[in-house]
């Protein structure tokens, strides 16, 4: 019993940068734009919180404020280009994925040098919260979690309510649906998309951090690994809503929770390998099972006007 | 009806604007004015430049020179969010709805802040569909929404911004007869009420019934403004494109002594657990003969071309050419057998806009020995031939090298319809020939039309311009849902017959039939100035 709870904790820890990643990936593909620089805002957000961190003396509030400017400068660099310059979204997106591997690597190396031994930081702590965190099984796996899954969490009803409550929000799912609408009704699209790129730098760069500031503690340049691209497709079976992004968000957390969890075992019939590739083999096997998808008219299509 | 307009200043003054796009000048020193209670209609061919004086007015391009004014003061109007603040609305004649969303998401955009109270704005929007009468649904999603009514749906956006100076670009392209009629309605009631509306159209019939003036343009510049109590239509179409329009005639042919060439029998074409795309198709063509489809778009013309064409397989039933049974070929096999198809969209399916105009008229027989010259492409015959129809057409071309893309939309039109004659020596599919051609355009490839009709070919004209139908046809089947509602000799039945036919009323419903001759003749009187 102890193992499942600890395994669904882990679950939970696991899913959070998932989550945030996808939820950033909702908003922005909701205005049309589809950011699959996901994978190098990830990256940049793990090098930027560690590099913050690091050189602030152990400080993850400077960790995580930095992961945010960088992961909201490379999805500038990426909206720029594209929103402004007209550049094809996918081409550039892979791009500037490409980039930030190369980007991350050196300027780790320009600034930390090749050290010995790995550098490290204190990973953030836990925050239980009070006497919800002592109700049995429940406040182990959810209410001991550190305060970045608590935000993820609460940031899916305050996304959804936006999305679909609010003025704004209406203009957001216009701009993907048909952004010449919204262009005669008088608002600009591109400042629209441009935020929402913005938005999801900004907790694509969190996301990345998490991983090396709550998950490991230090940088490598595989820190990553494609899990940029794991929250891409999960905001895809989500279907673009939050709530199906925080339930396949979970489910993707357990499969990441269990390959750990196989690997420190160390017996099992299977091979620990097959644990660890299990969460990209979810997304393809899930995403060709989907069959109604609810996707935004015009996703990945640059809106151009004639002056 | 005579205005007293002294007193207070037009509504919009558009004063001496011209418009240049990074090489095209689309509008030079236009000048128009609006006033209060006032329908104007700006009559024009494409690329006349209407759209485009229309999209500066709303902020959507921005001028190059000259001066606006709206209630005689000057304004700069820079983003559709300025034309508002004064009232202008703007009806693209490609709609701008989002068609996932409901009918009032759609009307509130960019009208509303903060939370949305979807209970009370969905209440706003029913009442103002009740109070004129639309019959529009606040909570219906809008792609499901048919033409018609999407296009109440873009009138309420502009309703409910409390609009006084409506523009209207092309705005009964889509509709059928009767929601023309209803749409004329609603325009003269809504200046009744003091406001003012701009009127886009390239039909001169529309503008006879609900203009009061008429700004003429063509190539970018005002060639007349005339008010409607004073004009012929004779004279409109020579101000509109600069001289007069030839007259077409058609000799009238008794297809009962003309040999049937194309034969269709029984053929219905339907794929697994879906609605038939076509149903029980029963009809012949005689040789020199126009049949005509009319139809709302949509309701399985494509499909008849398709099948036709050898592009889709009937499921059931057989189609016969010159007694030659031609069900199961696939689409070379009906080129090889004289079939021509002139596509409705020719930018997917008539034509590649980078390849030169020589590459494009050998497009679909590349592989014919005409061309070949010891296995390779004679590019001389092929620049020779296409030199030829330049000439025969009088295509607007420097040379048979340059590409087809670079040619004005009436153009490329002429060179696929040229191929298609010369490829279908037998049997010619014409699916929307002049869609979004001009006057002259028109006028050309209607006289091809009739031209290979004399030849004795065989002709299946596809066109949800109703206009172009009677002017053109033998007879005309009228398509419903993929199924004919009947085949009538032209001037059997009247236009309102004809579109509710197209609606799907089946012939035993029509209203009475008596007054055919009166309504027949209007019709015919009709179709110089359409053409």
């Amino acid at each position: 019993m102890q193992s499942i709870i600890n395994l669904l904790t882990r679950a939970v820890f696991m899913s959070t940068p998932l989550i945030l990643g996808a939820l950033g990936e909702v908003v922005s593909e909701r205005s049309g734009m589809m950011v699959c620089a996901v994978e190098g805002i990830f990256l940049g957000g793990a090098w930027g919180g560690f590099a913050g961190a690091y050189l602030s003396g152990g400080n993850l509030l400077v960790g995580f404020l930095s992961a945010m400017i960088v992961g909201l400068l490379v999805a500038l660099l990426y909206g720029f280009t594209t929103i402004y310059m007209g550049q094809h979204q996918i081409v550039m997106g892979t791009a500037v994925a490409i980039l930030m591997t190369g980007f991350c690597t050196f300027f780790y190396r320009v600034i930390f040098g090749t050290p010995t031994s790995p550098l490290k930081v204190s990973t953030l702590k836990k925050l239980p919260l009070g006497p919800l965190a002592k109700i049995p099984v429940i406040g182990q796996i959810v209410f001991s979690q550190n305060i970045i899954t608590y935000i993820a969490w609460i940031l899916v009803p305050l996304i959804s309510y936006f999305i679909f409550r609010t003025a704004n929000g209406l203009t957001l799912r216009s701009c993907g649906e048909n952004p010449e609408a919204v262009d005669v009704a008088g608002i600009n699209v591109r400042r629209v998309r441009i935020l929402a790129v913005g938005f999801a730098g900004i907790l694509g760069g969190v996301a990345g951090a998490y991983y090396s500031l709550c998950n490991v503690g230090m940088y490598t340049s595989e820190i990553i690994s494609g899990r940029g691209w794991i929250a891409f497709g999960i905001c895809f079976l989500g279907n673009w809503n939050p709530v199906g992004v925080l339930i396949y968000g979970v489910i993707f957390g357990i499969c990441d929770a269990l390959g750990n969890y196989v690997k420190a075992l160390g017996t099992s019939v299977l091979p620990n390998e097959l644990f660890s590739a299990l969460p990209y083999l979810l997304v393809i096997i899930m995403t060709a099972l989907r069959r109604s998808f609810n996707v935004p008219a015009k996703l990945g299509t640059n809106y151009i006007k004639e002056e | 009806m005579e205005r007293k307009q002294n007193a207070q200043p037009p509504v919009v003054e558009i004063d001496h604007v011209s418009k240049r796009f990074a090489k095209v000048l689309a509008n030079h020193e236009v000048s128009i004015t609006l006033h209060r209670g006032e329908v104007v209609a700006l009559l024009g061919e494409n690329g006349a430049g209407k759209s485009t004086i229309m999209n500066i007015l709303y902020g959507i391009y921005h001028m190059t020179s000259g001066e606006i004014r709206v209630d005689g003061v000057k304004q700069n109007i820079t983003t559709p969010r300025d034309a508002m603040a004064l009232g202008i609305s703007m009806i693209q004649q490609h709609f701008s709805l989002v068609g996932a969303h409901t009918v009032t998401e759609n009307i509130i955009l960019g009208n509303v802040r903060g939370k949305i109270d979807y209970a009370a704005e969905e209440k706003k929007v029913q009442e103002l569909s009740d109070r004129y009468q639309f019959g529009v649904d606040a909570k219906a999603k809008v792609g499901d929404l048919p033409v018609g009514m999407q296009q109440k749906v873009e009138i309420m956006k502009a309703l409910y911004r409390n609009t006084r100076i409506l523009i209207m670009d092309e705005p009964t392209a889509v509709l059928m007869p009767q929601e023309i009629d209803t749409l004329m309605e609603f325009i003269r009631s809504f200046v009744a009420q003091g406001n003012s509306v701009f009127f886009i159209t390239h039909k001169m019939r529309e503008v006879m019934q609900v203009a009061d003036r008429i700004v003429i343009m063509r190539n970018g510049e005002v060639s007349g403004t005339v008010s409607k109590a004073e004009v012929q239509m004779a004279d409109l179409a020579r101000l509109m494109i600069g001289h007069d329009l030839e007259v077409l005639s058609r000799s009238e042919h008794d297809e009962k002594k003309e040999a049937v060439r194309l034969k269709v029998d029984h053929v219905t074409v339907e794929r697994k657990n879906e609605l038939p795309l076509l149903k029980d198709l029963n009809f012949e063509i005689h040789a020199g003969e126009i049949m005509g489809v009319a139809g709302v778009s949509g309701n399985g013309q494509d499909s008849l071309c398709e099948l036709l064409y050898g592009a889709l397989t009937p499921t059931s039933g057989t189609i016969t050419l010159d007694g030659k049974d031609i069900t199961h070929l696939n689409v070379a096999q009906h080129i090889a057998l004289g079939v021509g198809y002139c596509a409705s969209d020719r930018h997917r399916y008539g034509m590649v806009a980078d390849m030169s105009l020589s590459e494009n008229m050998m497009l679909k027989s590349s592989y014919l020995h005409r061309w070949d010259k010891g296995g390779w492409i004679s590019w001389k015959s092929v620049d020779r031939y296409t030199r030829d129809k330049i000439s025969q057409y009088s295509i607007k071309a420097p040379d048979a090298g340059v590409t087809i893309g670079s040619l004005s939309g009436g153009n490329q039109q002429k060179a696929v319809v040229a191929r298609e004659v010369d490829m279908g020596q037998n049997f010619v599919i014409f699916d929307q020939p002049t869609r979004g051609l001009d006057l002259g355009a028109i006028n050309y490839v209607h006289k091809t039309i009739l031209g290979e009709r004399e030849a004795g070919k065989s002709i299946l004209l596809v066109s949800t311009e109703l206009s172009e139908v009677f002017t053109l046809s033998d007879r005309i089947a009228v398509i419903c849902e993929g199924k004919f509602m009947g085949i009538f000799r032209n001037g059997e039945l009247t236009t309102e017959q004809i579109g509710m036919l197209m609606a799907g009323v089946p012939i035993e419903e029509l209203p009475e039939r008596e007054n055919n001759a009166e309504e027949g003749g209007a019709a015919d009187g009709l179709k110089g100035g359409q053409t």
